[in-house]
């Protein structure tokens, strides 16, 4: 629940950069650093697609598994809850490179990405322990009686 | 005590299935709360005006300072741009965008354009580079040194090295400038104080941001791209074909020279 709500916030923040980018949004609500200056970077683009772009499909997948894993079909799925940790370590690691870019290349910061990073990081964290948490509980299935049969 | 969280048998979390379910309500509201906030967030940021463009009158209140002219400072629209040679987005636009626009613009005489120094104070070298290419335009070649400073920024900036001069000096060296002269005019730092009053331009007119365009009688921030940087262009043309179709607007800094770069 608490991944799904992270990525949905996420989602939003990658939404709002992506609409700069594209140039929807003429303008971002920088208080502090430089926005614009990390936003029309080299690095702002990555693969031919603007980095926040690719911030909003993994947002997508992240909040779509999260959500997945709050019905009673996937709740206690070990292959979603491992999925999540792949996926939400990658773009952890990814979100950490590219502040570190931000701090030792292009010498701004852009608190709506670091703002992302820390989701993400936050999205890895909150994966991390439900996927022990699943461990901890296929370690114990053979004492507990048979579950039925995952509904449809 | 994951072992207490199994007690029914109807699925291994059956426990913290009911208390989810339990927790469902609030955790829907937050759901919906966070959606209809970022939303409205996002609707507020596409509805409300662009780029923070200001009109600013350049008849009434004239540049104090004279930049870096590129074509004809008589030419009926006059574009001044704040820049820093350090700074990412400028480069962007000055390597991708600011080619195309002086093949539409500058070389066809449609409009004259002038570079304002606007170093900034977390770009380690920005200053050297102001000043090397300041000492280039001594020798007439202000706008090949800034192509070049531009184009090769993350060989010079202060990423790259704490002492760029020796970089600024293959470049002197590679545009064929006197390089003693030149760098006689580097170390002495000769026109610092032009760089200043390029920077404190920017700073009269209350730039936060680089590069920042005034295009026409409005101040545009930000590295805009072709399409953008002329339809701000097409906009002024229109709005001068309304008003007055023969009128031009001169909007040269009345400090200004025809086709004079020099301090």
């Amino acid at each position: 629940m608490l991944a799904a709500l992270l990525a949905l916030v996420g989602l939003f923040v990658a939404v709002y950069l992506t609409l700069y980018k594209i140039g929807v949004i003429g303008q971002l609500v920088c208080a502090a650093g430089s926005c614009e200056t990390v936003q029309t970077s080299r690095w702002a683009v990555f693969l031919g697609a603007p980095v926040a772009a690719w911030g909003v499909g993994y947002y997508v997948v992240v909040l779509a598994m999260a959500m997945a894993g709050t019905t009673e079909r996937w709740e206690d799925s070990s292959a979603l809850s491992t999925a999540m940790l792949v996926i939400t370590a990658w773009g952890a690691l990814f979100s950490l490179w590219l502040t570190s870019l931000e701090l030792f290349v292009i010498h701004a910061i852009c608190q709506w990405c670091v703002g992302s990073a820390t989701i993400a990081v936050a999205l890895f964290v909150v994966s991390l322990l439900d996927w022990r948490e699943t461990r901890l509980l296929d370690r114990d299935e053979p004492a507990s009686p048979a579950p039925a049969a995952p509904a449809a | 005590m994951a072992a207490k969280r199994v007690e029914t048998g109807r699925g291994r979390r059956s426990r913290v299935v009911s208390e989810q379910r339990r927790s469902s309500r609030p955790f829907a509201i937050a759901l919906g709360v966070i959606a209809i906030v970022g939303v409205l967030a996002l609707a507020w940021s596409v509805a409300r005006p662009k780029r923070g463009v200001t009109d600013v009158d350049l008849k009434a209140d004239p540049a104090q300072a004279r930049g870096y002219l590129l074509g004809d400072s008589t030419a009926p629209l006059q574009i001044m741009e704040f820049a820093d040679f350090e700074c990412p987005a400028c480069a962007q636009f000055a390597t991708l965008t600011e080619p195309d626009v002086r093949k539409a613009l500058i070389q066809t005489g449609k409009a004259g354009w002038r570079y304002y120094d606007f170093p900034l104070p977390m770009h380690q070298n920005t200053w050297d580079a102001s000043n090397a290419a300041a000492c280039a335009d001594e020798q007439g070649k202000f706008w090949e040194m800034h192509d070049m400073l531009f184009a090769n920024q993350d060989r010079w900036n202060g990423e790259a090295t704490s002492s760029p001069k020796d970089v600024f000096k293959g470049y002197a060296q590679s545009l064929g400038l006197d390089v003693p002269k030149w760098e006689a005019c580097y170390d002495a730092d000769k026109y610092r104080s032009r760089v200043a009053a390029n920077r404190a331009e920017a700073e009269r007119r209350h730039i936060e941001s680089t590069p920042t365009f005034i295009i026409g009688g409005k101040m545009i921030p930000g590295a805009l791209n072709y399409d953008q940087f002329m339809k701000y262009v097409s906009d002024w043309q229109q709005s001068q074909g309304a008003a007055a179709p023969n009128a031009t607007t001169n909007t040269v800094p009345n400090a200004a020279k025809p086709g004079g770069t020099k301090p």
